[in-house]
């Protein structure tokens, strides 16, 4: 997915991420670029062991005490049929559970298991058309009444509605495929109908079924939108200040854009969740101080702030001071989901060599070093993350990290290349980034002119087809770990349109379009090698865009925080097995 | 008197009017859509129109001017006719495009923390930037002079959020004497309240007593060589009397002008100082509506500020009139 | 009225002799240009019930000297020597506590401007009752109100009760010079200095104000020194009249003496600058050529000699030596020239004399 233009605003916004893992296959990846990388390791569990409440203990944790989440912003929704930014999501993941979890413990071996659900969705037919669900025993609200499958159908029908519109749409469109999700079926407000595909036979089961084969369902149901929203606890618009809780922690008291205070829900039960250990008596999130405040209160570590963590970067100007012992040891780094390309318009640069100039030209430790170091990321030579299921570290072209001019000259033999415009987005940082981009271009020989868009913008000018530019940063990650968000989003060249476009490189190759087909239609467990494969083939021969860096994130924890690790699936601390020092 | 409040509200009102009007043209003008901030990650075009129409901005800004006025005097009702429907009562300034909060709940929220840094600020640098100044325009040429000058020269040119900054890393970071900075209401705990705001208040309060303190200085330096100093001198009062009663009334005339202007012009927000220290006043709610392009916030903050700006102006005229009897209102 | 004299008379024998006694005064205030002389040497004395006038062009010394007398410089600026003898006490070298308590007392003042003189916020009436109540701390407050608006009945205000609630900007020009009197008369004091009373007022009210002065000396017995450049108003108020200029005394006679026989170039200057009701109304008149001295750089020798047309009369004596002042044939009148006294009588009536204004 995009990363949304009003986190550019202002800057430190959480940066939109969901779901990393992997896939059946149990596939091993590991980025040799990135030092703090883990093993990438990760499955779809349908073992009882993993499916079962309640969650592993963490060694020495202790119940008891408030974990402080100090934020730069409020969130924007905690309404499940609006939740789609990754901290929102590991915050709704405490006062709601969606049909499928992950299951972490930090050591990047990530399992998608049941949460509501026995098991991860059973694919009836084998032909991932039917997906059927059933939910555990003893599953309660905060009020102590049942959860009932009927109420995961609500919810997912109220997400159709165009007033909730802001969560992600994955099973609402393939419930409604073709055109937009919510064309014909616009939620169950306006005359009460529930939406065609989804079934409840009994309270304790949910069916899906769709025209097209699914395999990723089960990632898709582990998204907030199946989560559980009795209609008579619906307040619509307004549910996103009090989410009704089937998770460990209920909404205790909720100021907009000063605090949230979550408080146990004494009707959730252990034993009917694998994925929660839920130790701290409740969480405390802070919002409105800015992140350069919340760093450097983590550094000094006051007895206040003990507790306390942050999801925001920690930005350029505090990250000397995180290298002491006393506070290296309480930094969470390491890589998001995220990919930064310098992408390059192939409507108007048509010749690879001058895209392979440019790749070589490209000198990706400045535009890391403008941005704040390898905090900040790590030069990428693949289209997919890391973090993505199958991911295998190539490097087709072997360019050092501060590029190779003479390898640029060597290519161009002579020839002149075209004057090129590089867009960029107004914010600091990006014209930062875009002029270190430019000054290695040039250097290499290029001739390159700068042009900021405005940010909220940004996106909408270089998703038009025709737009003037040549070269232009953007990042995009995954809303699952695995190829089918970020090759077909990004390549597919009929997916071409004349504007809102995602395939910012304007690349369109028949051999490449069937070759995603064909991989679609494979079993889960064989798409994650012949993803890698098609990442390989598009760098070798086509080399639509240039790879800058891999995203990464480094995040500051107080002293008597246990347990804290970065979430494979989140990119950012995890809430669900942390503890208070006692 | 009352001619003259009944006219200077008018003008406030006709004012505020144009302001809402340019606020509203300027905020058009911007080339980016709200919703394209709004829309969250679903940024395609079926969900912006689907953000704009629920925002009510594919309306004629004519139109969505007028509701707005509409809803500040009489209410109005949003979503009319569908089950998203819901009334919103007079004065209604709408909701927060970002998470559909009533503005008018954001303004109670966020305006008693401003006015709290504000007043608090704006006692201590009145107390001693106008003590001070006074104090060294009396013993002009003198060490003391001498040190005032030099400390409020630098606490002039200093930056609140240097100082600020400082003053956080002296006292809160480093030394942890001080909490860091929260804002707890009055009315809930008078001591939590202060001991949230020392640092805004000595921030501010320090950065304004040095202005006022030259300010002063120089007031009460001009008003020494008036003619009436030198009569009431001449009366036999002593120096004390005539330093106290006959010269500082006349010299802190222009400063109670310039004070109200200034606190007038703070409670519209004092940015800096909430950003710094994480307070989400007015100053912080309206540069991040501006970024995030929420319009209802942004047009209700602007408005604001210039309402306590013009009740400013209006409060200092009566009060230049109570204190100089040759200010007449009309 | 006696002539300047250079044996101070004792303390203890004040009460005969003049209210105030000037002896050899000397006001400088060092500058970072240089040392401001602003009263050099100057001496004089009044009786109770006489007046005083002191006439001079702006910087000639006269408002500096005035404001000595009252204490208002401040000490730690103003370099102050010789001997300013008030009902016996000397105030050069008192406290400003000291001199405090006779300011407003024992002499007080009356200002120039009187709009600007009186506090513009606080109400005429409060404003006297203040001078009063200052003098008399047992005083009610009451007490003080009526004796303030007493006070501005007595110098001619109307519905002085109305008008004491009335703030100095409510009043004429008149008035508040009336008001001004009121607030310096409060406590009877027996010195009173006027520094250019009428010269902000109109022709009209100006008369007014000086017949007041004059009636309320009479009732009061003060002393009254009336500073001003206008020889029309020293004719008709003064006793004796002392002529300064550079900071210096240069005449000083009975106003007869000093109007009618005027024996310095520079009171010629002053007189001639006047126009006269009675001499011929197309005669010119002849202002003073050239500006005042610099007071931190005088000129040598006589300092009114650059504007001086008999400078030259005197060998080069009028550009070396400062004249001192020196009794003329007649009694009680002093003059500083170096021109022999038949000269001076001389020009007087050759040159002066015919077209001169006031005294003719």
């Amino acid at each position: 997915m995009r990363i949304k233009g009003g986190a550019l605003v202002v800057g430190a916004l959480a940066v939109a991420l969901t779901a990393t893992g992997c896939n059946a296959t149990t596939n091993e990846g590991g980025s040799g670029d990135s030092g703090e990388a883990k093993t990438q390791s990760g499955s779809i569990s349908y073992e009882a062991a993993d499916n079962t409440g309640p969650a592993k203990a963490v060694d020495g944790a202790t119940k008891g005490g408030v974990i402080t989440v100090m934020q730069v912003s409020d969130f924007e929704h905690l309404d499940p049929a609006r939740n789609y930014v990754n901290v929102q999501q590991l915050t709704g993941n405490l006062i709601y559970r969606s049909l499928a979890g992950y299951v972490e413990d930090g050591s990047g071996k990530m399992l998608l298991v049941g949460d509501l659900a026995t098991n991860p969705g059973t694919d009836v037919n084998k032909d991932c058309k039917v997906w059927e669900f059933k939910l555990r025993d003893g599953l309660k609200y905060e009020d102590g009444s049942a959860v009932s499958s009927k109420d995961v159908a609500w919810g997912i029908a109220r997400s159709f509605a165009p007033e909730l519109n802001e969560g992600p749409h994955y099973i609402q469109q393939w419930l409604y495929p073709g055109g937009g999700y919510n064309a014909t079926y616009k939620g169950p407000y306006e005359g009460g109908a529930m939406p065609a595909g989804i079934d409840t036979p009994d309270d304790k089961t949910i069916k899906f079924t769709f025209a097209e084969p699914h395999c990723d369902m089960p990632y898709a149901a582990a998204l907030p939108t199946s989560a559980p929203v009795p209609q008579a606890k619906d307040t619509k618009g307004q549910y996103d200040l009090k989410p009704f809780s089937s998770g460990p922690y209920k909404v205790k008291s909720y100021t907009r854009d000063n605090a949230l205070e979550l408080e146990r829900n004494p009707n959730w039960d252990a034993n009917t969740d694998p994925i929660r250990t839920a130790y701290p008596d409740g969480y405390k999130f802070t919002f409105g101080l800015e992140q350069q405040q919340i760093a450097e209160r983590l550094v000094a570590d006051a007895p206040a702030d003990q507790a306390s963590l942050t999801w925001g970067d920690t930005p350029p100007a505090v990250l000397p001071r995180t290298t002491a012992a006393n506070v290296a040891n309480r930094v969470a780094k390491g890589p998001t989901q995220y990919v930064w390309y310098l992408g390059v318009n192939n409507l108007r640069i048509k010749d690879k060599k001058i895209r392979e100039a440019l790749y070589y030209g490209l000198d990706r430790d400045a535009a890391l070093k403008a941005i704040g170091g390898t905090s900040a990321g790590t030069p990428a030579s693949t289209l997919m993350s890391p973090t993505t299921a199958g991911f295998e570290a190539f490097d087709v072209y072997n360019a050092p990290p501060t590029g190779d001019v003479n390898k640029v000259k060597e290519i161009l033999g002579g020839t002149t290349p075209p004057p090129l415009v590089l867009a960029h987005s107004n914010t600091a940082l990006r014209t930062a980034q875009a002029e270190a981009i430019r000054a290695s271009l040039v250097k290499a020989g290029f001739q390159v002119t700068l042009k900021a868009i405005e940010s909220t913008s940004y996106y909408d000018q270089v998703g038009r087809k025709n737009n003037p530019y040549d070269l232009y940063l953007h990042g995009w990650g995954s809303d699952w770990p695995t190829g089918s968000t970020i090759i077909p989003p990004l390549y597919d060249g009929r997916e071409i349109a004349d504007e809102g476009n995602n395939n910012l490189a304007y690349f369109n190759d028949d051999s490449i379009n069937t070759e995603i087909d064909k991989i679609r239609a494979m079993p889960a467990a064989e798409q994650d090698a012949a993803w890698t494969a098609l990442d390989k083939k598009l760098m070798t021969d086509f080399l639509p865009e240039i790879p800058a860096y891999y995203d990464a994130t480094h995040e500051l924890y107080g002293s008597k925080v246990g347990n804290a690790y970065l979430s494979d699936a989140f990119g950012a601390l995890q809430l669900n097995k942390i503890f208070v020092k006692q | 008197m009352v001619r003259f409040l009944t006219r200077r509200v008018l003008v406030g009102v006709v004012t505020l009017i144009a302001i809402s009007i340019i606020v509203f043209g300027l905020f058009f003008a911007v080339p980016s859509s709200p919703a394209k901030v709004m829309c969250g990650k679903n940024c395609d075009a079926a969900s912006i129109a689907q953000v704009e129409t629920r925002l009510g901005l594919r309306e004629p800004i004519v139109t969505q001017y007028t509701k707005f006025m509409k809803g500040i005097f009489v209410g109005r009702t949003y979503a009319d006719g569908t089950a998203f429907e819901r009334r919103c009562d007079a004065p209604c300034l709408g909701y927060s495009f970002r998470n559909d909060e009533a503005v008018t709940t954001i303004l109670s929220r966020t305006v008693p923390v401003t006015i709290s840094i504000v007043i608090g600020a704006a006692i201590l640098w009145l107390l001693i930037g106008v003590s001070l100044g006074m104090v060294s325009a009396l013993r002009r040429g003198t060490l003391f002079d001498k040190l005032a000058i030099g400390i409020s020269l630098t606490g002039a040119s200093m930056q609140v959020f240097f100082f600020g900054l400082i003053l956080l890393f002296l006292l809160v970071y480093t030394t942890g004497l001080l909490p860091f900075p929260s804002y707890t209401p009055f009315t809930e705990n008078p001591a939590k309240w202060a001991q949230g705001l020392i640092l805004p208040w000595v921030t501010l309060g320090f950065l304004n007593s040095a202005i006022y303190a030259r300010l002063s200085r120089a007031q009460m330096l001009e008003t020494l060589s008036e003619d009436f100093v030198r009569t009431a001198r001449a009366k036999g009062l002593p120096l004390r009397r005539v330093y106290t009663k006959h010269a500082l009334r006349a010299a802190i005339t222009p400063i109670v002008t310039i004070a109200g202007l200034d606190i007038g012009a703070s409670l519209g927000g004092t940015f800096i100082t909430e950003t710094i220290f994480g307070l989400r006043g007015l100053g912080k709610e309206t540069v991040e509506a501006v970024g995030f392009l929420n319009l209802p916030i942004v047009v209700a903050t602007v408005l604001l500020a210039a309402v306590f700006i013009v009740v400013a102006n209006l409060i200092v005229d009566v009060l230049y009139a109570v204190i100089d009897p040759r200010v007449r209102l009309s | 009225m006696t002539a300047p004299t250079s044996a101070p008379q004792s303390p203890a024998t004040t009460d005969t002799g003049p209210y105030l006694k000037v002896n050899d005064l000397r006001v400088q205030f060092p500058t970072e240009d240089g040392i401001v002389k602003a009263v050099d040497g100057v001496s004089f004395s009044v009786e109770r019930g006489q007046t005083l006038g002191i006439v001079g062009e702006s910087g000639s010394g006269k408002s500096v000297t005035s404001l000595t007398i009252m204490g208002l410089h401040n000490t730690k600026r103003a370099r102050i020597s010789g001997e300013i003898l008030v009902g016996g006490r000397n105030v050069v070298g008192m406290s400003e506590e000291q001199t405090r308590r006779l300011r407003g007392r024992d002499m007080s003042m009356i200002f120039q401007d009187p709009l600007s003189a009186l506090h513009p916020y606080f109400k005429v009436g409060a404003q006297i009752a203040e001078a009063y109540k200052v003098h008399h701390p047992n005083a009610s407050k009451s007490e003080c109100r009526r004796r303030a608006v007493d006070m501005l009945g007595r110098v001619g205000i109307p519905q002085p009760a109305r008008r004491a609630d009335q703030y100095p900007h409510e009043f004429s020009g008149g008035m508040r010079q009336r008001a001004m009197i009121a607030m310096a008369l409060v406590n009877d004091p027996d010195l009173l200095i006027a520094d250019e009373p009428t010269t902000a007022l109109d022709v009209t009210v100006q008369a007014q104000i000086l017949d007041l002065l004059e009636d309320l000396q009479r009732e009061f017995n003060s002393a009254i020194i009336m500073i001003t450049h206008d020889l029309g108003v020293v004719a008709q108020v003064a006793d004796d009249v002392l002529v300064m200029y550079g900071g210096r005394a240069v005449e000083f006679g009975s106003v007869e003496q000093v109007m009618r026989r005027p024996q310095h170039p520079y009171t010629w200057g002053l007189l001639a600058s006047v126009p006269s009701l009675h001499g011929d109304a197309d005669a010119d008149l002849v202002p003073i050529k050239g500006n005042p001295p610099s007071l931190i750089n005088l000129p040598s020798g006589c300092a009114f000699h650059p504007r001086c047309r008999y400078a030259g009369r005197n060998g080069d004596r009028s550009f070396t030596e400062v004249p001192e002042l020196h009794q003329v044939q007649e009694r009680g009148h002093l003059v500083a020239c170096h021109l022999s006294e038949a000269d001076r009588q001389k020009f007087y009536a050759e040159d002066i004399a015919p077209s001169a204004g006031v005294a003719q």
